[in-house]
C-alpha cells in the first residue's frame, strides 16, 4: 500500500511536467554486423528452466563482471530472432537488491549478420571496472513446446518436446553455467545425453529436476550451440490465447466497475489421430481421468464481483457455476466450454461482471484527480498455466476524462509484465450511451503474456471535475427539451386546407 | 366535500381531459403489459433467436446491419462474404444468374445451387430492425442487433394493441370497446403463439401493420380523406413488404368495396378512400368504382327505381364477367398467380396430394376445434355476439367487420397458422359485445320510465332493426351477477393466457429445459454444442448435409453453408437429401461426393434424462418415412440406411452388452452397432441430441470403403494377437 501512494504521488508531481505517458514500444536498430562489445564476463551462470506449464519459464541468474576500463551500463541479452518474438514478460533485476525494481529494458531490430535480436539492459548504475552485478533475468517463452506424437487417441497420454541449447545464449564470455529443467513429472522417456562436455553424467537426475552442467566454458566462443531435446509427459491442455481482449468500464455515476473478457482460445496439444468419441470422453469424464482437452475452466474473480456472464457468438452457455467469495475470498466462476476442446480445436467466448468501483477507485488529495487501480488481467487459473499471444486491455473512462497516465504496480519479483516501454499504449475516444463527447479509453497492448501476469495490477490516474461529470444529465436535458419544443411547435402549425 | 371534488374532475371540461389522461395511463398499461408477458422465454433461458425461420431472418438482419441496404438487395446467400466478393460478379453483366450459380458454387446455402437471397424474402421485417438499429447506434446507445431482433416482437405487440384500439374506437361509440380490444389483443394466446420474444419472423410486424392499415382504411372510408387514404396506402406497401399475408388485405379492402358497392351504399368518400390506395391485383374492383362513378353520374338523370336496378345488374354482370375471365386464364393455365400453399386453402386436401412438404409443416394443417379455445378462450363465444352487434348498427365499418369475421373464420379452420389473422377480428368483436354489456350493466342509476316510453315513441318512427334497443336493468341484483360473472371470466382470461404463453409459447427450440429429480431445472444445450463445435472446429466452407429443418439454424449458428433449409423452394433437391439419408451407404456415398458434403448430422436424442418434447424423434424421422420402428425386428432396409446407422452407431457402448435401449422410442436396440464404412463419427453432443459424422475421403489405396474397413478391423485383430507374445525390453 506505501509502495502504491508513493508512486501516485510520484505520478501526480511528474504529471504537472507532461501530460501524458502513452508511448509506443520501439526497437532500436543496429548496424548489419552488429556485436556487442566484450565488456563483460559473466563469471557464473545458472538458467532454470521450468516446464511445468504449457509454456517455457526461464529464469537466469548471472554473476557480470566489468572487465573493460571504463565503466558500462549496458548488458546485451541475445535471442535468435524467432525466439524474440516469442518471448514475453521478460524483466531483469539485481538479485540482490529486488527491492529496487526492474531495470529499463530497450528491444533491438534483427541483426541481419547473426540473425539476433537483443534485449538492451540499462543498468541504473554504471558498473564500475572490475566489479560485479549478480542480475535476475527473468522471461517465457511461448508456443515452444511441440506435442510428439503429434495426433494421439482421444485417452492417451500426451507428451511435449522441447529443444534447448545446452550453452546459455550470451553475448559474453561465461565461465562456468548449469541449466536446471524441471518437469512436470518423473515420465521423461526422451532425453539427450551429452558425453563430451563434462566429467560424469549428463544430465544428473534428481526426481523431476534434470541437471545439465556444470560446464566450464570460458574457451567457447560466445554464441555457440549444444542442442539438446528432451520429451516429457504432459497431460494437460496446451491452453493458448490468440486474443485476449478486455475491456474495464469505470462509471462515476453508477459507482460501478464493468469487466468483459473476451478469448479466442486454442488448445495447441496433440490432435486427435481419429475423431471424436462421445463414448469414450464419457467413461473418461466419469473417472475423471487426466486428459489432453480442456473440460473446465476455472475464473477466479476479486471479492464483491456480481452479475457474471458467460457467453459466445451463439448465446448464453448454460454450463457455468459462480461460487461468489465471501466478503473478503476471490469468487470463482467456473465455465464448462460446450465441448471438450482437445488439441487443434478452437473455442472463443466471453465473460463479465460487475464490481463496486469504490473498492478500485479513489480520490487524490488533489481535487478532481482519480487514481484507479484494477487487475491488468484475471485469467483463468489453471495448473497448466494459460499462454496469452496477443492481449488488448481497454479502460474505459468516464466522458470528459483527461490527463491519463498509466502505470504498472511494481513488487519486489516478477509480475509478469513487460517493462512499461513495452506496453503499446494508446487514448481514443469511445462513443456509447449517449456521449456527446465520447468517453475517454486508455488501450494498452501487450503480445506475449502468460498467466504469470494474473497478479499484475495496472494504476490509471485520470482528471475528471464536477463539470465533467455533469455534462451527460445538462444533454439529456437538453434534448428532450429541444424534442419537447419541436413536438409543440410543430402541432401548432395548422396544414389543413379547410376555410377558418 | 368528497363528492364534489370527484365531480370536478369527471364532469365538464375537465372532466373530460381526466378521462383522457385515464384513457392514456391505461393504454401505456396494456401497451407494457402485451411487452411484458412475451418475456418469459428471455427471463427464463436468455436473449435468443428461436425455432428454425427466425435464425434465417436473424442472419439476414445481421448482413443488412453490416452491408447496407443495397448489398442486401443483391444477396445472393454466400454466407456473409464481404459483397465486395460477390457483388463484383452479380453486378457484371457479363454473367446472369445461371451462370452466377456455378461462379460462387461452393459457397452458399442450398449448395451447389446457391440461393438469391433478395429475390426470396420479405424485406420489410429486416429493413424495420435495420432502421431500429441504426436509429438507436445514431443515439449512442449501444444495443446489440441480437437484441433488436428478439424483442422487436414485443414491441410491435405493444403497437398492435394501440393500433387496436384505434381501431375498435372507430367501431363503436363506447370508450371502454377499444380499451377491451386493446386489452384482449395485448394478451391473447393466438396471437402471443407468433410473437413472443425471439420468434423474429414477419408476423412479429405483420399483424401490427395488419390492424393499424384497416384502421386507417376505416378512417379513410369514414371521412372521405386523401390523407388517410394516402397514409392508407403507404401502410398497405410497408405491409406487402413484410408479409406474405399481404394477399388477405388485398382481397379483404377491395371486397369490403365491394360489398358497399352492392349494397348501394356508394359515396363519394368511398370513391376517394379507395382511389387513392389503389392495389394492383384489386385492379377489378378498381375499374369497377370508376364504372360506379360514372353510373352515379348518370344518376342524376334517371328516376331512382329504374337506376337501382341497372345498376345492381351492371355491378353483377361486370363481376360474373371478370370472375368467369380468372378462372378461365387460371385453368387454362395463361396466369398462375396462386402458389400452393394458397390453393391448400380452398381445397384442405390439395397440399397432400401435390405438395407434400408443405403439408409436412404442422402450421399447415387445418385447425383442430380446441385450438380456438386454446388460443382464444371466452373471446371465442363473444366473437358472434359482436358480430351480431355489427349487424344492429350497420354502417359500412361494420360491414368491414363482417367481411373480415366470415373470411378469417374459414381460413383459420382451414390453416392453423392463419389464426392469427383471425385473432385481431375476434378481439374487436368480443370487445363490442362485452362493452355493450357493461355499458348496460354497469349503470348505477336506474332508467327512468320518461326515458323508455320515449324509446317506445322513437320505436314507432323508425324501422326496429336500425334503432338500437334501449335496455335498461332495474335490479341491481341481476347487475351484480352478470357484471361479476363476466369479471370472473375476464380474470380467466387473463389467467388462461398467462398460463399458455408460459407453457406452450415460450420455448426457444434451440435449448431445451427439463427437471431433474430433485426438481432444479437442468438446461439441455445440444443443439448450440454442436453447432458451435462445426462453427469453431471445420473449415470455413465445409458443406454439411442434414435434414431441412435444420438448415436455417446451421446457417445461422454454426455458419456453415448446407444442402439444404427451410426455404423449400426445391423439392427435387430436398428430394435428394431424403434419399441419402434413407439409402444403402453403397448409395448414399456417391450422393454424398457428387454434392462435394463434407460433414452429415443427424439429430437423434436417445438417451434422455428428462421430458423430450415430442418433436425431436418426429422431425426426424416420422417426417422423412413415415411410419418405422428401430428395434430387433427393423427391416433390414432401415437397418441398412444411414440415418439408422448413423443415428445408432456406437450407441451400444453406452450400455451392458445386450441392453442397449433408446429411451425416447422405448426400445430396445439391436446387440451389435452398425457398421459405417462409409462415414466417421466427428462430434456427439453430450446428451446425443446431435451427432455429426465426416464424409471420408476416397481410400488411398483404391480399395471401396467397406473392404478398407474390414481390413483395417483384421489388422487389428492380427496386432491384438501379436502382442501377447513376450515383451522385449528395448536395448539402447
Amino acid at each position: 500500500m506505501r509502495f502504491f501512494t508513493a508512486t501516485v504521488l510520484g505520478l501526480l508531481t511528474s504529471s504537472l511536467a507532461a501530460a501524458t505517458n502513452l508511448t509506443s514500444p520501439s526497437r532500436l536498430a543496429l548496424p548489419a554486423d552488429f556485436k556487442p562489445q566484450q565488456v563483460f564476463k559473466n563469471t557464473n551462470l545458472v538458467r532454470n528452466t521450468n516446464l511445468e506449464k504449457g509454456y517455457v519459464r526461464e529464469t537466469i541468474n548471472v554473476v557480470v563482471e566489468n572487465i573493460d576500463k571504463q565503466a558500462q551500463t549496458d548488458y546485451y541479452i541475445p535471442f535468435p530472432s524467432d525466439v524474440f518474438e516469442r518471448v514475453g514478460g521478460f524483466e531483469v533485476r539485481d538479485k540482490k537488491a529486488t527491492d529496487k525494481g526492474r531495470f529499463v529494458v530497450d528491444a533491438t531490430e534483427a541483426v541481419s549478420t547473426s540473425g539476433n535480436q537483443y534485449f538492451i539492459v540499462h543498468l541504473p548504475e554504471p558498473l564500475a571496472p572490475k566489479s560485479q552485478i549478480t542480475l535476475g533475468i527473468s522471461y517465457s517463452v511461448l508456443n515452444s513446446l511441440s506435442p510428439r506424437p503429434a495426433t494421439i487417441g482421444q485417452s492417451d497420454k500426451q507428451y511435449l518436446h522441447y529443444a534447448f541449447s545446452a550453452y546459455v545464449p550470451s553475448a559474453y564470455q561465461t565461465i562456468t553455467q548449469k541449466t536446471k529443467v524441471k518437469f512436470p513429472s518423473t515420465d521423461v522417456p526422451d532425453y539427450t545425453t551429452t558425453s563430451d562436455l563434462k566429467s560424469g553424467a549428463d544430465p544428473e537426475r534428481k526426481g523431476a529436476t534434470y541437471t545439465y552442467g556444470p560446464y566450464d566454458t570460458a574457451k567457447v566462443v560466445p554464441g555457440t550451440e549444444y542442442p539438446i531435446a528432451v520429451r516429457y509427459e504432459f497431460t494437460n491442455p496446451v491452453v493458448t490465447v490468440h486474443l485476449l481482449e478486455r475491456d474495464l468500464e469505470v462509471s462515476h455515476w453508477g459507482g460501478n466497475l464493468a469487466t468483459e473478457d473476451r478469448y479466442w482460445l486454442r488448445n495447441n496439444g496433440s490432435e486427435l489421430t481419429s475423431q471424436f468419441s462421445r463414448v469414450d470422453w464419457t467413461f473418461a469424464n466419469y473417472q475423471r481421468a487426466p486428459t489432453s482437452a480442456v473440460r473446465e475452466i476455472t475464473y477466479p474473480l476479486k471479492p464483491g464481483s456480481v452479475d457474471p456472464y458467460f457467453i459466445d457468438d451463439i448465446g448464453n452457455v448454460s454450463t457455468s457455476r459462480y461460487r461468489p467469495g465471501n466478503g473478503k475470498t476471490a469468487g470463482n466462476l467456473e465455465l464448462k466450454p460446450r465441448y471438450p476442446i482437445f488439441g487443434g480445436w478452437n473455442y472463443s467466448f466471453k465473460v463479465g461482471w460487475n464490481n463496486d468501483l469504490a473498492a478500485f477507485l479513489r480520490e487524490t488529495a488533489k481535487p478532481d484527480s482519480w487514481v484507479l487501480k484494477v487487475p491488468f488481467i484475471q485469467g483463468p487459473k489453471a495448473s497448466e498455466g494459460v499462454q496469452y499471444e496477443r492481449v488488448v486491455v481497454r479502460v474505459v473512462l468516464p466522458e470528459g476524462a483527461h490527463n491519463v497516465r498509466f502505470q504498472t504496480a511494481e513488487g519486489s519479483s516478477s509480475n509478469g509484465l513487460p517493462g512499461a516501454n513495452q506496453i503499446h499504449a494508446s487514448l481514443s475516444s469511445f462513443k456509447t450511451f449517449m456521449d456527446t463527447l465520447g468517453r475517454t479509453t486508455l488501450t494498452l497492448e501487450v503480445d506475449g503474456l502468460t498467466d504469470e501476469a494474473r497478479d499484475a495490477e495496472l494504476i490509471v490516474t485520470y482528471d475528471y471535475t464536477l463539470m465533467d461529470a455533469l455534462r451527460k444529465p445538462l444533454t439529456l436535458f437538453g434534448g428532450l427539451l429541444s424534442v419537447f419544443i419541436a413536438l409543440w411547435a410543430i402541432s401548432n402549425i395548422d396544414v389543413s386546407i379547410k376555410k377558418r | 366535500m368528497a363528492q364534489s371534488s370527484l365531480d370536478v374532475l369527471l364532469k365538464g371540461s375537465s372532466g373530460k381531459s381526466t378521462r383522457g389522461l385515464l384513457r392514456i395511463i391505461i393504454l401505456l398499461t396494456i401497451a407494457a403489459a402485451a411487452v411484458a408477458s412475451r418475456l418469459f422465454s428471455v427471463i427464463r433461458f436468455e436473449s435468443i433467436i428461436h425455432e428454425f425461420d427466425p435464425w434465417f431472418n436473424f442472419r439476414a438482419t445481421k448482413y443488412l446491419v453490416q452491408n447496407g441496404f443495397y448489398s442486401f438487395w443483391d444477396w445472393f446467400d454466400d454466407r456473409m462474404l464481404p459483397p465486395s466478393q460477390c457483388l463484383r460478379v452479380v453486378r457484371s453483366p457479363r454473367y446472369h444468374r445461371a451462370a452466377l450459380i456455378q461462379f460462387l458454387p461452393h459457397l452458399g446455402t442450398w449448395h451447389p445451387l446457391g440461393r438469391v437471397t433478395g429475390g426470396t424474402l420479405y424485406p420489410g421485417l429486416m429493413v424495420t430492425s435495420g432502421v431500429i438499429y441504426h436509429i438507436l447506434r445514431l443515439l449512442t446507445i449501444p444495443v446489440d442487433i441480437r437484441n433488436v431482433c428478439v424483442l422487436l416482437a414485443p414491441g410491435f405487440s405493444g403497437l398492435t394493441a394501440l393500433a387496436m384500439y384505434l381501431l375498435t374506437r372507430e367501431m363503436s361509440h363506447s370508450p371502454s370497446a377499444g380499451l377491451l380490444a386493446a386489452a384482449f389483443m395485448g394478451i391473447t394466446p393466438g396471437y402471443i403463439s407468433r410473437s413472443v420474444a425471439g420468434s423474429y419472423d414477419n408476423e412479429a410486424i405483420a399483424i401490427f401493420l395488419l390492424v393499424f392499415t384497416f384502421f386507417l382504411w376505416i378512417k379513410a372510408v369514414k371521412n372521405g380523406s386523401i390523407m388517410w387514404g394516402a397514409l392508407t396506402a403507404l401502410f398497405y406497401g410497408y405491409m406487402v413488404s413484410a408479409w406474405g399475408g399481404y394477399v388477405f388485405i388485398t382481397n379483404l379492402i377491395p371486397l369490403h368495396v365491394f360489398v358497399l358497392l352492392c349494397m348501394g351504399r356508394y359515396s363519394s368518400r368511398l370513391y376517394i378512400s379507395y382511389t387513392t390506395c389503389d392495389h394492383m391485383s384489386a385492379l377489378g374492383v378498381f375499374g369497377l368504382i370508376q364504372l360506379v362513378a360514372f353510373a352515379e353520374f348518370v344518376r342524376a338523370y334517371l328516376p331512382g327505381k329504374q337506376f337501382q336496378k341497372l345498376l345492381t345488374s351492371m355491378v353483377l354482370l361486370t363481376f360474373g364477367l371478370g370472375f368467369t375471365g380468372l378462372v378461365l386464364l387460371s385453368v387454362s393455365g395463361v396466369i398462375a398467380p396462386w402458389s400452393g400453399r394458397f390453393y391448400s386453402l380452398w381445397d384442405t386436401g390439395y397440399a397432400k396430394i401435390h405438395i407434400p412438404i408443405i403439408a409436412s409443416v404442422s402450421e399447415h394443417q387445418p385447425t383442430a376445434w380446441p385450438a380456438f379455445f386454446f388460443d382464444l378462450n371466452f373471446l371465442i363465444w363473444l366473437f358472434p355476439a359482436g358480430v351480431f352487434m355489427c349487424f344492429q348498427n350497420l354502417k359500412d365499418e361494420h360491414v368491414f367487420v363482417i367481411i373480415y369475421a366470415v373470411l378469417s373464420s374459414y381460413f383459420a379452420g382451414v390453416m392453423v397458422r392463419l389464426m392469427l389473422t383471425l385473432t385481431p377480428i375476434v378481439c374487436v368483436a368480443a370487445a363490442l359485445a362485452l362493452s355493450t354489456i357493461f355499458d348496460s350493466f354497469l349503470v348505477m342509476t336506474k332508467p327512468t320510465p320518461e326515458s323508455k316510453e320515449k324509446a317506445n315513441a322513437d320505436k314507432s318512427k323508425a324501422f326496429s332493426s336500425t334503432k338500437k334497443p334501449v335496455v335498461g336493468i332495474y335490479s341491481y341484483f341481476s347487475k351484480a351477477i352478470v357484471t361479476g360473472s363476466l369479471t370472473i371470466y375476464l380474470l380467466m382470461f387473463v389467467a388462461h393466457c398467462t398460463w399458455v404463453t408460459s407453457n406452450a409459447y415460450s420455448s426457444p427450440s434451440v435449448v431445451l429445459a427439463s427437471r431433474l429429480p430433485d426438481g432444479s431445472q437442468h438446461i439441455i444445450d445440444d443443439y448450440r454444442e454442436a453447432y458451435y463445435w462445426l462453427r469453431q472446429n471445420t473449415e470455413d466452407n465445409a458443406k454439411i448435409m442434414s435434414w431441412w429443418d435444420y438448415g436455417y439454424q446451421i446457417g445461422g449458428m454454426a455458419d456453415r453453408p448446407t444442402l439444404v433449409d427451410n426455404n423449400t423452394w426445391n423439392n427435387t433437391h430436398i428430394a435428394t437429401v431424403g434419399k441419402a439419408m434413407s439409402s444403402r451407404e453403397e448409395v448414399s456415398y456417391p450422393i454424398l461426393r457428387q454434392h462435394d458434403v463434407d460433414y452429415v448430422l443427424v439429430v437423434f436424442g436417445g438417451l434422455s434424462s428428462g421430458i423430450w418434447p415430442d418433436e425431436i424423434k418426429e422431425r426426424d424421422f416420422f417426417t422423412a418415412r413415415g411410419e418405422y420402428r428401430v428395434d430387433e425386428e427393423a427391416t433390414p432396409t432401415m437397418k441398412n440406411s444411414l440415418m439408422y446407422k448413423m443415428s445408432y452407431y456406437n450407441y451400444n457402448s453406452l450400455f451392458p452388452a445386450g441392453q442397449a435401449v433408446d429411451r425416447v422410442r422405448g426400445v430396445k436396440l439391436p446387440a451389435e452397432s452398425p457398421t459405417l464404412n462409409t462415414l466417421e463419427e466427428a462430434f456427439t453432443s453430450e446428451n446425443w441430441i446431435i451427432r455429426i459424422f465426416k464424409v471420408k475421403d476416397l481410400d488411398n489405396f483404391g480399395r471401396d470403403h467397406s473392404n478398407a474397413v474390414s481390413f483395417d478391423k483384421d489388422l487389428k485383430r492380427k496386432r491384438a494377437t501379436k502382442k501377447k507374445g513376450p515383451r522385449v525390453l528395448r536395448t539402447e
